[in-house]
């Protein structure tokens, strides 16, 4: 028995270990100096900051050229992940709750904003292009936030669902009948029950802002507006690849997301399958 | 009639998610019958049904659908293989650090998808680990984004694997959760009966998470027929066309104007047959369920 718990433990370990090989590998890579980058070894010869530090100057190894440095980028990617987390997160769940509790809409309006969680951006992506230009917010911060919440507020709505389905409906009754309108019970009563849904479906939008790639590759283009991942794309466009910088700069964008992963690894399944799996 | 005062609170999010979804279906509708390419054309011109035409002869389009549908059926079920094999190895009685597999489990499918296509970019790159590790092997390297065992259209496996690889930790710790879940007792009376522990899993235990399975499956279907971040970081739809799938061909078309048919109307109509096909994904989804069970109940 002793031995098959060892044999099991070392070989799922082992095997995760060599899954998780490329991200490893990409970690080994944001460390390793110019000379270094193709070289079939994970592990850097001369371990260098470099490739960090030159992703907030701007300067990436001054040969090829110049090259925008990464906070302006950051910024972008923080604001328009926050405003939009915290936005769709208010909508979504003043919707959910008129959903879960009262019905509004019925079964047709909840199918239709969980559609919606299906639906290939791509496809409605040149409509929304032409009309952020014509109300001048194209390429701008306000852009990204006016077209985001297309796919954060299903995720931010199905997600409050579940939350206020798990919240008891009595302390809610109670108020009603004494008098309470609909509308105080929802923000004195049920929302202060519900801080840690609100929380969660909160980091769910922004992971996924934070994430998403194809809507500011089309709407923001230039440095006013462009997020990291688009930011991260150029490293093997524009300037041929650049294995170190584009190494440093993934793990930027990558670690914050892990970080937050970890912290609500209880809820990932729940918010990647929309309340189906608990 | 009064409206009642909690319908209010849906008006935000309804007139939201109007703007950005119904304006731009009822936009795709009126210009499937114009013609428009900004560096040729002033403004679009009405061509009636002609998109319908250029739609049923272009062969390009049709491969690209086929691609779509290949990558599907490459990634899921491998995923889905995968996956559970995982998930019983993990859940094992045996298996020590459970949790920890869980958790570290989740990186994959936590980092941005622009991020995976960049990192397997290194992975697969001609002088990169893999053919590193390959010739230490003995094994002659490959060109894996252009022709891997000269085959070019092996490239569309080269993409699969970086889907694969992201996503099948979602199978793994759904499976897991579900096999978790199920009571002690039917271990417990199926090892009475002489059973072990891995045939109690595969006749018992996994009938069980059909249900999570199923789930599963038809939301990893919706959701690798949008792929496009790893397309555009790891092989920009190449060789040819060979990794361009629907998605990516209308955003060559509308977009870039780099497709045999570069034009905003016929974007258009590519565009609405992608809606109409996820949208009948999405509604068997939905038919299999019960809405009203998972919200009211």
């Amino acid at each position: 028995m002793q031995k098959m718990t060892v044999v099991l433990t070392l070989i799922s370990w082992i095997i995760l270990v060599v899954y998780l090989m490329p991200f490893i590998w990409l970690i080994g890579t944001s460390f390793k100096p110019i000379g270094e980058w193709g070289e079939p070894y994970l592990l850097p010869q001369n371990p260098t900051l470099r490739n960090y530090v030159e992703l907030t100057t701007g300067a990436i190894y001054g040969v090829r050229g110049h090259f925008p440095a990464i906070i302006r980028y950051l910024i972008n990617s923080i604001i328009t992940a926050s405003v939009v987390a915290m936005l769709t997160t208010l909508f979504g769940s003043m919707t959910a709750y008129a959903i879960q509790r009262y019905r509004v809409g019925g079964t047709t309006f909840a199918s239709w904003i969980l559609s919606l969680r299906m639906i290939p951006t791509v496809a409605i992506l040149l409509p929304l292009v032409i009309l952020t230009r014509s109300l001048g917010i194209y390429n701008t911060l306000t852009g990204l936030i006016f077209v985001y919440p297309v796919i954060a507020l299903p995720i931010a709505t199905w997600f409050m669902i579940g939350s206020f389905k798990s919240i008891p409906r009595e302390a809610e009754e109670a108020a009603l009948l004494d008098g309470c309108s609909e509308l105080e019970a929802f923000y004195r009563i049920v929302l202060p029950q519900s801080t840690t849904g609100l929380a969660t479906a909160a980091t769910f939008a922004f992971l996924f802002c934070w994430s998403e790639f194809l809507i500011p590759l089309l709407l923001a283009p230039s440095e006013s507006a462009m997020p990291l991942t688009v930011f991260a794309a150029y490293f093997s466009n524009q300037y041929g690849i650049l294995w170190g910088p584009l190494s440093a700069a993934a793990i930027v964008i990558a670690i914050p997301v892990i970080v937050i992963a970890i912290v609500i690894h209880k809820y990932i399944v729940r918010g990647l399958t929309l309340g189906f799996i608990r | 009639m009064k409206i009642r005062a909690v319908t209010w609170l849906v008006i935000p999010a309804l007139v939201m998610l109007l703007a950005l979804v119904l304006y731009p279906t009822v936009y795709l509708w009126g210009m499937i019958f114009y013609s428009y390419h900004p560096a040729r054309d002033p403004y679009p011109f009405f061509v009636g049904l002609k998109n319908f035409g250029i739609l049923a002869g272009d062969s390009e389009a049709s491969y690209t659908i086929l691609a779509m549908l290949a990558l599907v059926g490459i990634t899921i079920p491998t995923q889905l293989v995968l996956g559970s094999l995982l998930a019983i190895l993990f859940t094992a009685k045996n298996t020590r650090g459970k949790l920890g597999l869980r958790v570290l489990l989740l990186i994959p499918m936590m980092i941005p998808a622009v991020i995976i296509g960049l990192n397997w970019k290194m992975i697969f790159f001609s002088k990169g680990p893999l053919n590193g590790l390959l010739s230490s092997l003995g094994i002659s390297p490959q060109p894996w984004l252009s022709e891997p065992l000269g085959n070019p259209y092996l490239t569309l496996v080269s993409l699969a694997v970086l889907d694969i690889w992201q996503w099948t930790p979602f199978i793994t710790i759904a499976v897991m959760s579900g096999i978790e879940s199920a009571p002690k007792e039917v271990y417990e009376a199926a090892s009475l009966d002489g059973a072990s522990e891995i045939r109690t899993l595969w006749h018992i235990v996994l009938p069980m998470t059909k249900g999570i399975i199923v789930i599963i499956l038809l939301l990893r279907i919706i959701d690798s027929m949008k792929i496009f971040d790893i397309i555009y970081t790891l092989t920009y739809g190449g060789p040819g066309i060979i990794t361009t799938t629907f998605p990516f061909q209308i955003y060559k078309t509308g977009f870039t104007l780099t497709s045999v048919h570069p034009d905003i109307g016929y974007a258009s109509l590519m565009a609405l047959i992608l809606l109409a096909i996820s949208s009948c994904v999405a509604m068997i989804i939905m038919r299999l369920f019960h809405i009203e069970k998972l919200i009211w109940e």
